[in-house]
């Protein structure tokens, strides 16, 4: 089966000091997987092409067949993105910034309020429609993010750090969303939290120094602090569940 | 799609303090300017209709004051597009300009369109407190709607060239101090050299006092058309080479 995102032979950077060097990846429909590394490993790189911002120096990213860059309006359309930073207008409220969202994506009309209604339904974002982004919680605001990103209805949803910079309980709302939007399509997303590989991934990638170092098959018990450090199978990973 | 970005542009301006504070004090200048002008303007009308001149309130007090507004503009555009893209860069939100399923000539001109709204309310609101302040003195309506379509196309224009700035750098200020250079540059290019050399074609200001006159000549709007277009196509160069379609 074709994959629906593929970065193949992917390299960033002088080929002495890249920053990326020869990733090979593919994402097929209602995968989850994690992009695991160290603080520098590269993943925001890498989740940046995957996403579309800029063109590798070497290799290309194919997303349904066709080269990322230069991929159709519709078929760009299948990728949702959340970057580390959400992009909402602080000076907007939260209905303002996610009809931008909806326009950018081709979302008009009824389309656009039916969308708008159901992903603040899901998101639980109905009593804070009025608010500006600027008086949004952290979590309230990852949220925004997140339907900002999904108001499309994505196939692939690529997600930089959803985590980073919430409270537990904040942490334990979003990572059941996402948990609940991974059965609707596919997931990437770019951490170095351990927990959110386990409950979100099935599958995990290990970057290091711009490179995979692995692809692990994510199951219950699997000792990923073991993953981590050694960047290796170790003996609690069991062979048939590496990819 | 166009029409999208320049609302959401306009939205996002509009909704800024610094929108309302270029507003607030655009008033405040061109009402202080246009009362010193008419003060010495009644005050030497007694002397002109004695001499017989034909010199009116329209030449005497509108069109310096309309002059005055032209420096305003080359101030108050450059403000209000410094962050167009420039800020866009440090919020995170270029990134999901970059990767939207839109072309890049979409992205800018609908930008350079937003600046342009938000820059409207500012000068019809200048030109509004402009006529009420002249109200009892006889205008040239003609000269009066002629200078003001050219300040709304001049707006346009500086829109145009002052994103091409945002679009470059990845500060605002940055943006900002080379939005201003170039045009203060544009303003003072005929002022140097001898009468007439070659490179005065490219200053703004030959471009802007014939319209403000009264005058409308094919040489300034082709000067307008020309430059703008150019500045809109190497931001969306700019704009496509980040995106790696170029």
């Amino acid at each position: 089966m074709e994959p629906l995102l593929r970065a193949r032979d992917v390299g960033v950077g002088h080929p002495n000091n890249p920053r990326l060097d020869a990733v090979d990846l593919s994402i097929h429909d209602k995968d989850s997987v994690a992009i695991l590394g160290a603080n520098g490993a590269g993943k925001t790189t890498l989740i940046r092409l995957l996403a579309g911002v800029g063109a590798p120096d070497r290799g290309e990213i194919l997303l349904n067949g066709q080269v990322l860059q230069r991929a159709s309006a519709g078929v760009r359309r299948k990728i949702g993105y959340l970057p580390q930073r959400v992009p909402a207008y602080p000076e907007l409220t939260v209905d303002e910034n996610l009809r931008w969202a909806g326009r950018l994506h081709g979302l008009r009309d009824t389309a656009l309020c039916e969308a708008m209604e159901q992903m603040c339904t899901a998101l639980d974002l109905d009593g804070c429609r009025r608010r500006l982004a600027a008086r949004l919680s952290a979590g309230m605001l990852q949220r925004l993010g997140l339907a900002q990103a999904m108001l499309h209805q994505p196939r692939l949803l690529i997600l930089d750090e959803p985590t980073a910079g919430l409270d537990p309980l904040q942490l334990d709302q979003i990572r059941s969303l996402l948990r609940a939007l991974a059965d609707d399509c596919a997931l990437v997303l770019a951490t170095h939290l351990l927990d959110d590989v386990e409950q979100l991934c099935s599958r995990v990638v290990l970057l290091e120094s711009g490179r995979i170092r692995l692809e692990h098959r994510v199951t219950p018990g699997s000792d990923l602090l073991a993953l981590f450090r050694t960047g290796e199978d170790n003996p609690p990973l069991t062979d048939e569940a590496s990819v | 799609m166009i029409t999208a970005i320049a609302y959401q542009q306009w939205l996002h301006l509009r909704c800024g303090l610094l929108f309302w504070l270029l507003l607030g004090f655009g008033q405040l200048l061109i009402a202080w300017l246009a009362f010193a002008q008419f003060e010495t303007f009644a005050e030497i009308a007694p002397q002109l209709k004695a001499a017989g001149s034909n010199l009116g309130a329209t030449e005497l007090v509108i069109v310096p004051t309309l002059n005055s507004l032209v420096l305003l503009l080359l101030v108050l555009v450059p403000l209000l597009a410094m962050g167009s893209l420039a800020s866009e860069s440090r919020s995170g939100r270029l990134e999901v300009w970059l990767t939207a399923p839109v072309h890049g000539y979409q992205v800018i001109v609908g930008k350079a369109l937003g600046i342009w709204l938000a820059s409207l309310p500012i000068l019809a609101a200048t030109l509004v407190t402009l006529v009420l302040l002249g109200l009892g003195i006889a205008i040239d309506w003609r000269l009066y709607v002629l200078a003001a379509t050219g300040l709304i196309a001049l707006a346009l224009w500086l829109s145009c060239i002052c994103l091409l700035f945002s679009t470059m750098l990845d500060h605002p200020a940055a943006a900002l101090a080379a939005s201003l250079g170039s045009l203060v540059f544009l303003w003072l290019l005929d002022s140097f050299g001898e009468p007439g050399a070659t490179w005065h074609r490219a200053a703004l200001l030959p471009h802007v006092r014939p319209w403000l006159e009264g005058l409308l000549r094919s040489q300034d709007i082709a000067y307008f058309v020309v430059t703008g277009s150019a500045a809109l196509l190497l931001a969306t160069y700019l704009f496509d080479r980040r995106r790696g379609i170029l």
